[in-house]
């Protein structure tokens, strides 16, 4: 009780930052400084920060801007997590610190380093110029500033809160499958190609499609879903994600990429058995010389294990399958309406 | 006695059967009952949601109804099977338009999807219901010998908005169950990340490198094994570990258990009852 009255009470206190440091032109190795200053609850990780570098230490590098969390500038790790550090209270980080009282700031990950808490943006840059992140007109040449391009509100809707992305990287470097592999798309990347392709005024929807179906693609995010849980501005980049595959499944068909396939099995065996056959998952999805491949010795031990997913028709079908098939097909017929009304 | 629907999970009915046999052996002792719905279906894998939204809400609108046909919560022990019909159950609760278009369909087949029943993980029933005095009570061979690395999986923790339990960066259910089983939990920093099972048929590589940074941490923290709410992560974990490790040039392994694993051997089952040398890595 003492102590949470105590805390309320409480307007200032001496706190540690823990502040990841590295210059390559000069340290060996990266290491961290300890900067004990007296903090004001309502102070932000920012302002603090701003105070070192004014009176405790001029070398420490950080990039920061807007201080309002609308430029995207200060990314960095606070306690181990992606944020900005303009719209982080000092105080809300002190239940999350590893040690009581040190907040440690690190650079955000999956970026190339520059200095300190400053990383290269660049190979982001470089994956939105890949994927074209911007609207290319469709209007001829002859219209352009003579005509609008008038947009409904319901078309405005489906990409509203893709158009809240400052570009902060925070998703970028808590990206699952970005640290295992340096040329992955990437989230950021994934929700501007989203937010172009379902721009109506946009003319180049099949090309960049045509691009994030390709390795290190769309069909490469595991769903960890750790992009959205991380966004600074709460955007549901998942939605982004699965809008990519679902628009690739209707305009490219289901057998187009290996991600499409594993996808759509899904959907056959569900309307089939009710149940997933995942012993052929493998070579429906990549074929037989790949599964052989890859999978032979894994599939030896489990066999020995005894833990091997049964062969197609030993999976027993859920009870009820066949009154339960005529309500999937009739979804199909719905789906299959609603196409074609959407296209008139 | 607390009853439960019982969803089947798939890779549970085919792979991982262990995880349904260690709960049939212990959930009497702890007073539970754990009624399986054999009309379930696949749930779509969070795959189904965009291949065919609508097919994914028929298909978890009725997966809920069967619950609740029998006037009953429904659990889970797959991670990825819990966020996807919590999700498809927001989607229905959130829009009337849908929910009436499938229950339009579920009728057909004397059932209706109404919003009633709750979706719930086992560790949330276990940690909820049961509740962890209770399950320190009925311990009878404390696991004090062993330092536990929690893998909690991705889809009992985000997205947040969908399952809301635990916090999901820092998460604790499964740490507070292994202390209540008399384990010692590890600070383990891939505790709240990925395994990797998503893309392991698309984007193997990737997935095995993720696989590897999980067991390399829990093998330096000198983890006795890791515990997972989630067979698919079990999956990956214990069924591709020899792969994982050889591609990042380790030279170890740990065991990997399944949650209902571990309470099974805290109340006092044996190994071979609850089909812990199944595993690949024993």
């Amino acid at each position: 009780m003492t102590g949470a009255l105590e805390l309320h009470t409480e307007e200032k206190r001496d706190i540690t930052l823990r502040v990841f440091r590295f210059n390559p032109q000069v340290d060996s190795k990266p290491y961290f400084d300890d900067y004990t200053i007296q903090i004001e609850k309502g102070i932000t990780v920012l302002r603090s920060l701003n105070y070192i570098k004014e009176h405790v230490d001029a070398s420490v590098s950080f990039r920061a801007f807007c201080q309002a969390g609308i430029c995207g500038s200060c990314g960095m790790r606070i306690n181990g997590i992606s944020k900005l550090a303009c719209t982080t209270q000092v105080w809300d980080e002190l239940s999350k610190c590893r040690e009581a009282g040190i907040i440690k700031i690190e650079p955000l990950r999956n970026m190339p380093l520059i200095k300190d808490l400053i990383v290269d943006m660049d190979p982001l840059v470089d994956k939105m110029k890949h994927y074209s992140n911007w609207i290319e007109t469709r209007m001829p040449e002859s219209e352009i500033g003579k005509k609008e391009f008038l947009v409904s509100e319901e078309e405005f809707r489906k990409y509203d809160k893709a158009t809240d992305c400052i570009l902060c990287a925070s998703c970028v470097s808590e990206c699952t499958i970005l640290r295992a592999h340096k040329e992955y798309v990437s989230p950021a990347v994934l929700l501007k190609s989203y937010r172009m392709n379902v721009d109506t005024r946009d003319a180049i929807h099949d090309v960049r499609l045509g691009e994030l179906v390709k390795d290190h693609g769309v069909w490469d995010c595991t769903h960890c879903y750790r992009c959205q849980e991380t966004c600074v501005k709460h955007i549901p980049i998942m939605d982004a994600i699965h809008g990519i595959r679902e628009d690739a499944i209707e305009v490219r068909g289901a057998r187009d990429t290996s991600g499409a396939k594993h996808a759509e099995a899904f959907m056959e065996d569900i309307e089939k058995k009710g149940k997933l056959v995942e012993a052929t998952l493998p070579i429906r999805t990549n074929g037989v010389a790949w599964t052989l491949q890859n999978l032979l010795p894994m599939a030896m031990k489990m066999i020995m294990k005894r833990r091997t997913p049964p062969p197609p028709p030993l999976v027993k079908p859920a009870k009820g399958m066949k009154k339960f098939r005529e309500l999937f097909r009739e979804m199909t017929e719905h789906v299959k309406a609603e196409q074609k009304s959407h296209k008139k | 006695m607390k009853r439960y629907a019982y969803y089947l999970s798939c890779i549970n009915e085919s792979m991982t059967k262990e995880v349904d046999r260690s709960i049939d052996l212990w959930q009497k002792d702890l007073g539970l009952e754990f009624v399986k719905l054999h009309e379930s279906t696949c749930c779509g894998g969070s795959n189904l949601d965009y291949v065919s939204p609508k097919h994914f809400a028929l298909v978890n609108g009725r997966n809920i109804a069967l619950a609740e046909k029998l006037g009953l919560d429904l659990v889970v022990s797959c991670n990825t099977c819990l966020m996807t019909i919590r999700t498809a159950k927001k989607k229905l609760d959130e829009s009337p338009e849908l929910k009436q278009e499938v229950n339009e369909l579920l009728k057909k087949e004397g059932l209706e999807y109404r919003g009633t029943s709750n979706v719930r993980h086992l560790l949330w029933v276990l940690a909820e219901d049961v509740g962890f005095e209770a399950i320190r009570q009925k311990v009878k061979v404390p696991l004090k010998n062993y330092r536990i690395a929690p893998f909690y999986g991705c889809h009992i923790l985000r997205p947040s908005t969908v399952l809301g339990k635990d916090d999901p960066l820092e998460p604790s259910t499964l740490d507070m169950m292994i202390e209540a089983l008399g384990g010692t939990t590890l600070p383990y920093e891939h505790k709240n990340r990925c395994c990797g099972f998503h893309t392991l048929l698309v984007a193997e590589e990737e997935s095995l490198n993720v696989a590897a940074e999980a067991l390399e941490e829990a093998i330096e923290i000198k983890a006795d094994f890791i515990v997972t709410p989630c067979p698919l992560c079990h999956t990956v974990l214990d069924g591709y570990q020899a792969k994982a490790l050889k591609h990042a040039n380790i030279h170890s392994s740990i065991p990997v258990f399944h949650l209902s694993e571990m309470v099974g051997l805290a109340l006092g089952y044996t190994e071979k009852q609850l089909g812990i040398k199944r595993h690949i890595v024993t």
